[in-house]
Order: structure tokens, then sequence, then C-alpha cells
């Protein structure tokens, strides 16, 4: 094997395709890390400005599509991520730590805290003035405001809601829909009695987000932030009321246990095997897209309380942010603003027919209200119902700074329930581990 | 004259060698030391570094924080918690059962394929390969339907049955399951080569001194391919230690997969749910340890294991 020039040239490609080759994969490598530019142009050389935005709450395209149509200055290209809870935070937070999040997103009252606390939010305080925070419900306001900042934007107040079956309850000889937690019990029972397949409700072990709006509306603070102390009290006498009742529930054979809104859950929704449902405001438009074909059939009334008098938590509620390394935050906020304030990104939003979300500005309750095609609910004038009862909202919940940690461990042990696990175990589980996760990253904490 | 074309050829190959030694190892080499390198090392240096440091805030935790050396902080952290644990004691549980019955499962039709009663050999190798060829992720969506109460044809047939059949709440045995629709066609392959290479005068030598097809597949078969046996059991036992996309994907579903089922999922959950990047890192380089020391342990038998083979041969 001498080296003939043809062999030498056959090397010399050799050479040629390895090095390619090589630096084929290194860009490949390259291209995993990078995006998300910034390409931030000023509007004033008449080229909009386009910004990123990241959400999943119901009817957004809709809102993006009739802002793109009307604004000219700035232009949101959104992305539709999967909700919080099912993985949309996660999407969140790892595209912040890796340089190439969306210049706005979605979140949720109850993870912002977190949000902040990571760094993953921008302070927004210098870009409002106190005529926009006016507009919103005060207890919105308190939510995205920590620390004597603010960090977001309300889109919606999310008091609770029960949506039930008026068919199953007619069957099972309930008049009227329970007031109190002593009716809802004995309705579950009379609904258990007169249809054996079916259950009044249903306890979600994926999502601690219910459990924590029944405890607010019992006057539990989970977390109260005193000077530059939080007070951690997942167990206290408050929760420890909603725990035991709803413990018997499960152990009575009362509520079904199966994941939120999951495929198990909306079978067992359209087989009639579970009748009622315990939401919040937006609860309306999704039930109505989950089961549409029981239309006329449900109903909303005021959730149940413990003295029969009118009270609530929130359970969910949605907050734009913009992300900590976005230099369009007040392109963002433009948008934000927009759809949130305006009687246009309102309609747009609830036309859509697949949200029924309750504003945070009051104002535009009629707007929201005008917009909801209520055939689904028989007629039935479903907001005057959210408003009674976002009046009834309890004030001063704050939500914990660690809440991602709360939650995942709740919910692990919430996943034992079927396996002697109880809903007492699991809110000592969250506490501890809620208070070793504070501790770690460095916060005072008394319990 | 013959030895003197050995020796020119020798030399000739020498030269050609000396002469290569520069170029073309160095070209062959490198596409897989870059990748290597950016895809294994590079990260795997970046996660030790990440395992070291801690996020810290002060007073209610919303000014922002730092960045803060910790040393092994992290590393106690996980090694104290209950959840890290108990996700090794869940791998533990699951090669129990699942090594058993898959290794057993793949044995049985490798063995039914090799025997003189099987029709259609290309056929149902083909066949039992096939869920293989499915991607883990896709396996358990599909999978995930078919344990759903309400829409699973296969649950609702049971609970017409009678039975109150609700696999969602027994995680082990819905992991197991799927894996091993993975798993067992694929292992089935490489036992029915090794059954393949068994000498026929040995098969033969056993069907004269009168055994009929079980006694040859105990006592003759599965003796002879001990070997293929305790290499699929070690590899599959270190690839259990990587279980993720299977119970992640049930995680949704089943409540009862909890978010620190497997180690892999521990550090999923520390970094993208919970922003601990300090402890998800050193959970890896946790985990990496352990898979090491087993892959080692691996490598050590069969090597004292073929060294034996040979010394026996010789």
């Amino acid at each position: 094997m001498t080296s003939t020039p043809s062999s030498a040239r056959r090397r010399t490609r050799r050479i040629a395709t390895a090095v390619a080759a090589s630096a084929f994969s290194i860009a490949l490598v390259a291209g995993c890390g990078s995006g998300g530019g910034d390409s931030a142009t000023p509007a004033a050389d008449g080229q909009p400005v386009t910004i990123t935005f990241w959400g999943w709450a119901k009817g957004t395209q809709e809102v993006v599509n009739a802002f793109n149509a009307s604004h000219k200055n700035v232009q949101v290209n959104f992305e539709s991520i999967p909700s919080g809870v099912a993985g949309g935070y996660a999407k969140i937070s790892n595209a912040v730590k890796a340089g190439n999040a969306p210049d706005l997103f979605n979140t949720e009252y109850g993870q912002l805290p977190d949000f902040v606390s990571q760094g993953a939010v921008q302070d927004i305080t210098k870009l409002l003035n106190a005529d926009l925070k006016a507009k919103y419900l005060p207890q919105s306001v308190e939510l995205t405001t920590l620390g004597g900042k603010s960090w977001a934007l309300p889109l919606d107040a999310a008091p609770q809601a029960f949506f039930y079956r008026k068919d199953l309850f007619e069957k099972a000889g309930i008049t009227s829909p329970p007031k109190t937690w002593d009716e809802y019990r004995a309705d579950a029972e009379k609904l258990k009695n007169a249809v054996p397949n079916s259950r009044i409700g249903t306890f979600f072990p994926d999502d601690p987000s219910t459990f924590e709006a029944l405890s607010w509306q019992n006057g539990a603070h989970w977390f109260t932030g005193v000077s530059d102390t939080w007070r951690v009290e997942l167990n206290g006498n408050d929760t420890k009321r909603v725990t035991d009742y709803w413990q018997k529930l499960l152990s009575d054979d009362l509520v079904r246990v199966q994941p939120s809104f999951s495929q198990q859950w909306t079978a067992s929704l359209q087989k009639g095997e579970t009748a009622a449902y315990l939401g919040a405001a937006w609860g309306g438009g999704v039930l109505k897209g989950t089961v549409p074909d029981a239309s006329g059939k449900w109903a909303v009334a005021p959730v149940p309380t413990w003295d029969g008098k009118p009270a609530s938590g929130m359970l969910g509620g949605t907050t734009f942010a913009v992300s900590k390394d976005s230099k369009k935050a007040k392109a963002a906020l433009e948008f934000a603003q927009w759809a949130t304030t305006t009687p246009e990104g309102i309609q747009a939003r609830i036309s859509s027919g697949t949200s029924s979300m309750f504003p945070a500005a009051p104002a535009l309750v009629p707007v929201a209200k005008a917009a909801f095609n209520t055939d689904f609910y028989g007629g039935q004038d479903i907001y005057s119902v959210f408003s009674a009862a976002a009046e009834s909202i309890k004030p001063n919940w704050q939500w914990g700074p660690a809440m991602a940690a709360t939650n995942s461990s709740v919910k692990d042990a919430f996943g034992k329930l079927g396996q002697g696990g109880t809903i007492q175990a699991a809110i000592d589980a969250g506490q501890q581990a809620t208070v070793a996760e504070m501790k770690n990253r460095g916060l005072k904490v008394s319990e | 004259m013959t030895r003197h074309i050995l020796r020119t050829t020798s030399s000739r190959a020498v030269t050609v060698r000396r002469r290569g030694r520069s170029g073309a190892p160095a070209v062959l080499l490198a596409p897989f030391l870059i990748l290597f390198t950016a895809c294994t090392l590079i990260p795997i240096g970046y996660a030790v570094y990440l395992s070291l440091f801690s996020e810290r805030r002060s007073g209610l935790g919303f000014g922002g924080s730092t960045s803060v050396f910790t040393g092994l902080g992290n590393y106690t952290r996980a090694l104290t918690d209950h959840a890290f644990l108990d996700g090794f004691a869940n791998i533990a549980q699951y090669c129990l059962v699942y090594i058993p019955v898959m290794v057993g499962f793949s044995l049985l039709l490798a063995l039914l394929l090799d025997s003189t009663l099987a029709r259609a050999r290309r056929f149902f190798q083909l066949a039992l390969f096939m869920p293989h060829a499915v991607p883990g992720i896709i396996a358990a969506l599909i999978w995930m339907y078919l344990y759903t109460p309400g829409i699973s044809p296969v649950i609702d047939a049971l609970n017409a049955a009678g039975t109150q059949a609700d696999i969602l709440g027994h995680p082990l045995a819905a992991v197991v399951n799927i894996a091993a629709w993975e798993w067992t066609g694929y292992n089935m392959v490489i036992f029915y080569a090794a059954l393949q290479a068994i000498p026929r005068e040995v098969l033969e030598a056993a069907v004269v001194d009168g055994a009929g097809p079980l006694r040859t597949a105990f006592s003759v078969k599965i003796p002879l391919i001990r070997a293929s046996l305790t290499m699929v059991g070690l590899f599959t036992m270190i690839g259990s230690l990587q279980l993720f996309t299977e119970p992640m994907i049930l995680h949704g579903t089943a409540p009862g997969v909890t978010s620190a089922w497997t180690p892999n999922m521990y550090a999923y959950t520390a970094a993208f749910e919970r922003g601990d990047y300090g402890l998800a890192a050193a959970s890896s380089v946790l985990l990496a340890v352990v898979a090491a020391a087993l892959s080692l342990i691996v490598t050590r038998i069969s090597r004292s294991r073929s060294d034996r083979r040979t010394e026996v041969t010789r």
C-alpha cells in the first residue's frame, strides 16, 4: 500500500468529510443552546416592536389576534404552552434560566411569588401608574404586589363557584344547590343513594389549588410575611376543619378521586358519574368545552360555605408578568394592559366561547357578561353569581415564595390517598417541605 | 523466499502505521471526541460546578437572589432527603419485579422460537420485536390511555367482568408492564441469537441421550447461554437507574407516581419545578456515580468470565 495520487486524494476527501461531520455536529450542539436572541427595534423608526408571549388561558389566541389587528406599533407573537401545573411553569423557569424566555408570560397568582423569588420576573413598579392600578380589584392588586413592588398585571379574579347538573340533582330530590358544607354532604349522600354510580364532586390529587381555595375560604392563612419573616401555617385550625371534612367525604366514598381536567374526569362527567364540580369563575368556560353535549343541563351556584354567609377563596387566577431579561417591558405591558383593562380585550377573550373568566377590572364585568353565550347554563346569568362571589373573596391571603415546593410535596402525598395516605399527612408533609425549602433559600421562617 | 516476502510486507506495514499515526486516527477519533467532550464531559463538568452552589435570598425573598458556594451542601441535602432515597428504593423494587418478569418472558419466547416446534419463525421474530420499535414516550402515552378507567376498553372489560381493576393505583405494576412490553422482544432477539450459536452437535448429543425438549432447554440450552442472561440482567439493572420517560408520563394521570418516583425524576423536579439547580445537579452527579459504580462491577464480572472461559478452552 504505497501512497498513490488516487489514495492520497481519497484520504484528503475522507479528512474533509470527517471535519465537515464534526463541524456539523458542533453546529448542532451549539444550535440547542441558542435561540431567543434579542432583536429589539425601537418603534421610532416605524418598525413595530414584536414581543413574544407564552400563555395558556382560554381565548388568548383570539385576544392576540384582535390586538395585532388593531395595533401597528406593537405586535404579539403568541405561543400556547401547557397550563402551569401541567408543565407550563417548568417550561417558563427553564427558559428564564437558559436565557431564551419570552418577553411576557402568564402565571397564576399562586406561582408569582415563587417566580419573583427565583428572579424570573421584572419589577414593573415604575411602568404602572395609579390610574391603571385603580382599575383592578384591590385583592388582585394585593396579590401582584410583593415586597412593596408591582410584578404583574392581573387578568382575572377567580372567585369560587359551584357547577352542578340540574337533571341529576332533581333525580336525587335535591331541590336547590347546597348553601352550606353540611348541606353539601347531605346532598352527596342523597345523590349517591338515588344514582349509585354518581358522585357530587371530585377531589383532585394532582393539584392542591382547590384545597387551598377551600382553606382560604375558611379564613386560613398559609403564609404571612411580617417585616422580614415568613409565618408558615399550613396546618392551622382553619385548614384542619377543611381537611377533616374532606377526609370524611373521601372515607365515605362520597366524592371521586381523579386528576383535574384529566381524561378520567372528563369521561366521568360525560357519563354523569360526576354530577358537580367545585371550580372558579373560569371553570364555566372550561366545563362548557369539556362536556359540550351536556348543554342546558348545567347550572352555577355560589360555593357552599361553613355558616351559610357568602365567602370565597380564589382558585387560580391569571396574571401577566414580564420576564427578567426582556428589553421590551414597555411594549409587553402595553399588550397586557390592553388585554386586561379594555372592553376590546375582554370582549375578544370571552366571545371566543371558551373563557368565562371574571375580569380583575370590575368595570368590565358587563362586557364579559354580554359576550358570554350562556346557552350551556340554560341562559342563567352566571356573571351575577360570579360578581357576588368576587365581593365575598376573603382579603389578606398571601401566597408563599416557594409554592412549587409546597405544591409538589402536597401533591406527592395526595397521590398516596388511595394507599392509606390521609389529607392531614399530605398537609403536614407540605408544611415540612415548605419550611425546609424556604430555610434553604436563606429566608427567615417562623412556624 | 517466502520468509523474505513476509519480512517486506511486515516492514511495509510498520512504515504505513507510522505514517498514519499522525493523521488517520486523529481524524477518525475527532468526531467522537468532539461530541463526547461537548455532550458528556462538559455537561458533567458543568453539573459538578452547579452542584457546589446554592441560591440564597434575604428578607421575604423578593429582592432577588445571590449564588453562594455551599461546597457539598447540596449533596448532603440530597442524601438526607427521603424523596431522593425513596427513588432508589423504587428502582430497587422495580428491578426485583421487572428483571425476572422481562428476562423470563424473553427467554421463554427465545426458547420457543429456537425449539423444533416453532412455525413461521421469521414472522414471530419480527412481530415480537415490533413493540421495541415504538419509542418509549409513545408507548407510555398509549398505555396511559389503556390504564385510565372510563376511556380504556381493557379496564372497562375487566370491570365488566367483576374485577375492580385499578392499575393507576399501583405505579410499580403500571411501569413494569410498559417496560416489559418495550424490552421483551429486544432481549428475546439477543437470547435467540445466543441459542442459535449453540453447536448443533451438543443438541444432537442431548437428543441421542434421550433428552426431551424441556430437558434440553433446562439442562443444555439455558446453561450454555448463561453469559447472555447475566449480561442482559446487569445491563437492564443499570438501564433501570435511568428510568424517567414512562413514570414521568404516568405522573400526570397516576398521582401515585410521585414527582420524585425515580432519582431522575427527583432531579427533574428539583430543577424545573422548584428552580433548585444546585440540588438537581448534585442528585444527578450522585446518580451518575451509582451508575458508574454498577457499570464498573459489570465490566469486572464480564471480564473475569471471559478470562475463565479462555482458560477453559486453552
